[in-house]
């Protein structure tokens, strides 16, 4: 890990009429990234800027060495994003199947498939649910699901927005713990959860659409309630 | 309504899922063509009781069960077209349409009980795939079907979101001021999924 995995140059994305991130540089170096700020403070237009899910404005982005707007395949094929609503990223009709759909596109051998299903089913701890239909889970179960579903591919980066969002503490937790687990993969997590923010090595903060804040946790994290508090 | 896939040994779930939609399409086919005569009604009913008993969902009774719980979850839609046509056509055409709607609709449940959807999105794939030359993408055409049959359960519980919140704010049923809330959510779950679909690898 010595080049920085992502890397921004004075990036700006502009969508409509309104220009959402202005002016964006900034190098991540940590495995793993909190990424914090207010409602519409452009964070999730990054996590997607990141994902290869919309496009830069102007300026330049490296991920990984990749630059998202030229090889968007090659991107998608290394990185996960996760999303707040478990129910819209879950397509199949059973969990199994769900899991195996991530790893359509690579027709594997059918011993393998079933192996690498299992394998991932095991470690989210969904093996007992396989046969369950994906829509009938709990909000908890679904989100492990969805989680399950983008970490089967093994990818380099994980990319999360909010993903705890909708659920209870203790379903919130078990969330966390596999997204920030070191299963060789970095992390750019964005939350509101300021306890799972420090628990990050590194934390960006947004206003406005753009940088205000990038460093350790316990520095950006109390630069954040300062303005809070206002 | 919408049947869901249960595990089973039996011919039916062992057959290859292209040859077993092609068989029971052109069952369903050929029920649905049947004539508007009382005899269609008896016929009707008679294939879809010996589909169900001779398609080995299970020991005993055990497909006949199934059958019976197929036909309870059809139970409106039985009532409607029966009362519907009886107002307008008169009984003989009555009794044999809903006879024959009834019948294609639970031998269509055959397919999704004994197959997987995965099994059924690899046989339209690969059944479109000679239509690649036309300019069709196959691997699309399939994954759209597979997403529109797994989209109608949410969207039935984001329509039951939208009334329960109208009535806690003391709306009556009313298909007004339901449609655009509705539509919004709709179009809301059609702009997640497809940037789900995205990152989970679907060009
Ligand atoms: N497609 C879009 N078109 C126009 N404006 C948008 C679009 N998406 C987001 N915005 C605006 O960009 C700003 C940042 O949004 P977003 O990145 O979703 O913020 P956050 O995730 O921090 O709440 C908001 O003011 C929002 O209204
Ligand atoms: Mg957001």
């Amino acid at each position: 890990m010595s080049a920085p995995a992502i890397r921004l140059k004075d990036v700006g994305v502009r969508l409509g009429e309104v220009d959402v991130l202005q002016n964006l540089s900034l190098d991540l170096q940590a495995r793993t990234v909190a990424v914090i700020g207010e409602n519409g403070s452009g964070k999730s237009t990054f996590a997607r800027l990141l994902g290869g899910l919309i496009n830069r404005t102007s300026g330049e982005l490296s991920i990984m060495g990749i630059d998202p707007a030229r090889r968007a395949a090659e991107l998608r094929r290394r990185i996960a994003i996760v999303f707040s609503n478990p129910d819209a990223q879950i397509i199949m009709p059973t969990v199994a199947e769900d899991v195996a759909f991530s790893l359509r596109a690579d027709r594997l051998p059918p011993a393998e498939l079933t192996q690498r299903v299992g394998a991932a089913m095991e470690r989210f701890g969904l093996t007992e649910l396989a046969q369950r239909p994906s829509h009938d889970l709990s909000g908890g179960q679904k989100q492990l699901l969805a989680l399950c579903g983008a970490m089967v591919r093994n990818p380099e980066l994980v990319i999360a927005d909010e993903p705890t969002a909708y659920l209870d503490a203790r379903n919130a937790r078990r969330v966390a713990e596999h997204l920030l687990e070191d299963a060789g993969h970095r992390l750019v997590l964005v939350t509101h959860d300021l306890a799972l923010a420090a628990r990050c090595e590194q934390v960006v903060l947004f206003a406005g659409g753009a940088l205000v804040g990038l460093g350790e946790p316990e520095e950006i994290i109390s630069q954040y309630e300062a303005v809070l508090a206002c | 309504m919408l049947t869901l896939y249960r595990p089973g040994t039996g011919w039916l779930h062992r057959m290859p899922a292209g040859p077993k939609l092609l068989l029971i399409l052109s069952v369903v086919l050929v029920v649905s063509l049947l004539p508007a005569h009382w005899s269609t009604a008896a016929i009707a009913a008679l294939v879809a009781i010996v589909g169900y008993t001779v398609s080995g969902l299970g020991p005993g009774l055990r497909g006949i069960r199934e059958l019976g719980h197929q036909m309870f979850s059809l139970r409106w839609i039985m009532v409607i077209t029966l009362v519907s046509q009886l107002i307008f056509m008169g009984p003989e055409p009555a009794v044999a349409n809903t006879a024959r709607v009834t019948a294609a609709i639970v031998l269509a449940a055959l397919l999704s009980l004994t197959t997987r959807v995965t099994a059924l999105l690899d046989a339209i794939e690969r059944g479109l795939r000679p239509l690649e030359r036309l300019g069709l993408d196959a691997a699309r055409c399939a994954l759209l079907l597979t997403v529109t049959i797994s989209t109608i359960p949410v969207l039935g519980r984001r329509a039951a979101e939208v009334r329960d919140a109208q009535r806690a704010r003391g709306a009556r049923n009313n298909p007004q001021t339901f449609v655009i809330p509705f539509l919004i959510v709709a179009l809301k779950h059609a702009d997640e999924l497809g940037d789900a679909l995205t990152a989970r690898g679907v060009r």
